[in-house]
């Protein structure tokens, strides 16, 4: 027989927690934040047929969370009639990144090649970024399917950053800063991020001082932007998961200051 | 002498004399510069970028086979060779796009696997918030302050909480959290400019072997 230790109770705690809060599938309501709206007036803005990178700088393991990200993003730029162009800077990123294009772009019945092209992975990050600066068919001869850049519509008028409207980086770690770095600091394109919330404070200071002109940030950031684009979806559901592990969090902390200061206290009375 | 030339002098000169042409290019409008700069980043990178993949590989297979060998961890090991191995021939073979055996192991086997590790942090920092978290000390206390109202902030109770709560909780974001990131992100630029001053004029050496 297993003899249970605290932190087991803990795990156990949590889990049911989080799966009878998705069984019972309450709903809160979110209030959106400046900088969520700022993100949807950005592409809001755009002028049909302005031309976006959408790229997918994340790992397999952060897809729960960049899922629901990349999902609104998505949805808001297709249903403007944005056209969209894909990329991935991180290799785990590349098969999703596409997948989620396909699908979203289904929806809205939009054409490949001429809707949207994905162009898939390109490694080494920096010299990418960089080097579509100066030619994006150069960087990327061929889509992610193969096909020569010449037979994609969309690519036809599109050289560089110049004809580019901006970059949503959807990442969950560093490679927004360097899009900043060197997409907006050297080329000047208008780059935004739609990343983890671990993340967010890192790129607080970018967003601040305009290097970074929007960004959505974890669950909340994509329940927000729902409610923004009036869908529901992963995040608005997630969100309640994530509210119920928060509440159950601060109750540990409680709890646990509360025997440390009375086994303190105990101690003190004792010597 | 020649081995001095081979093995620091000429390194140091390549070093020197690419890290100063690729500086120049960088911020040159010039046509040319701008070529140099195409051709440097399309194609000299992914040339070496390839070598460091190779790399990779070989110093893990032989991880691998030393664990093996030694009997650590050998049925991990063997799975590790066996996708290593098993991912490039679906590849190749039936390529990585849409409805593939490559895109059918990256779906079912790699994300869920690293879903469910990166899961687990919850688990960890929720056990860690009992045991850990006490406020020991004005430091501790601060801190945890700052955590509690994050955690509140970033969740869907925001709007059932008087408005004070969020208020503060974004200033800690904007004001104590972000003086400190920018104070890393200044350190970081100018460690970073400092060591590539050091290595473009050979007084930093030790990517040469160790000499300082």
């Amino acid at each position: 027989m297993i003899k249970l230790e605290s932190r087991h109770w803990i795990f156990l705690g949590l889990f049911v927690l989080v799966v009878g809060a998705m069984v019972l599938n309450i709903s809160f309501d979110i209030a959106v934040t400046d900088e969520t709206q700022r993100l949807y007036n950005l592409i809001d803005s755009l002028p049909e047929g302005s031309t976006l990178i959408i790229s997918f700088d994340h790992e397999a393991s952060s897809l729960p969370e960049i899922r629901p990200l990349a999902l609104v993003v998505l949805r808001h730029t297709f249903s403007k009639n944005i056209k969209l162009i894909g990329t991935a800077l991180l290799a785990e990123g590349t098969g999703v990144g596409y997948q989620l294009m396909n699908m979203v772009a289904k929806e809205y019945g939009k054409q490949y090649g001429i809707d949207y092209v994905y162009l898939g992975f390109k490694p080494q990050y920096i010299a990418a970024i960089l080097s579509m600066g100066e030619s994006i068919p150069e960087t990327f001869p061929e889509d992610y399917l193969g096909k020569p850049v010449a037979q994609l519509p969309l690519l036809h008028n599109v050289k560089n950053y110049d004809d580019i409207a901006g970059v949503i980086s959807i990442a969950d770690g560093s490679l927004t800063t360097h899009w900043i770095e060197y997409g907006a600091s050297r080329y000047g394109v208008r780059v935004s991020a739609a990343v983890t919330a671990a993340m967010m404070t890192t790129y607080d200071p970018y967003l601040a001082s305009g290097q970074l002109y929007a960004m959505i940030g974890g669950l909340r950031g994509a329940a927000e932007y729902e409610r923004l684009i009036n869908r529901g979806g992963a995040g608005k559901r997630g969100m309640l998961a994530q509210t119920v592990s928060h509440i159950y969090v601060i109750c540990l902390i409680v709890v646990g200051n509360i025997v440390y200061f009375r086994a303190k206290r105990k101690k003190r009375s004792n010597s | 002498m020649v081995a001095f030339l081979m093995n620091r002098l000429g390194p140091q000169i390549i070093c020197f004399v690419f890290g100063l042409v690729l500086f120049a290019v960088y911020f040159s409008a010039h046509p040319v510069a701008r070529q140099i700069n195409t051709t440097v980043l399309v194609d000299y990178w992914q040339i070496i970028f390839a070598f460091t993949l190779i790399i990779g590989v070989i110093s893990f297979v032989n991880l691998s086979v030393h664990d093996i060998k030694r009997g650590h961890n050998r049925f991990y090991r063997f799975i590790s060779l066996f996708g290593l191995v098993i991912m490039p021939v679906f590849a190749v073979i039936w390529g990585i796009k849409g409805d593939s055996p490559f895109m059918w192991m990256f779906d079912n086997v790699q994300v869920p696997m690293q879903s469910t590790v990166f899961s687990l942090l919850a688990f960890f920092v929720a056990s860690a918030s009992y045991r850990g978290f006490r406020a020991r000390s004005l430091p501790a206390t601060v801190l945890l302050v700052a955590a509690l109202l994050t955690l509140i902030s970033r969740s869907s109770l925001e709007g059932a909480l008087p408005s004070f709560i969020a208020g503060t909780a974004d200033w800690v974001r904007g004001n104590p959290s972000m003086a400190a990131r920018r104070a890393i992100l200044i350190g970081i630029g100018l460690g970073s400019l400092t060591t590539s001053l050091r290595v473009l004029l050979g007084i930093e050496r030790t990517w040469l072997g160790g000499e300082k």
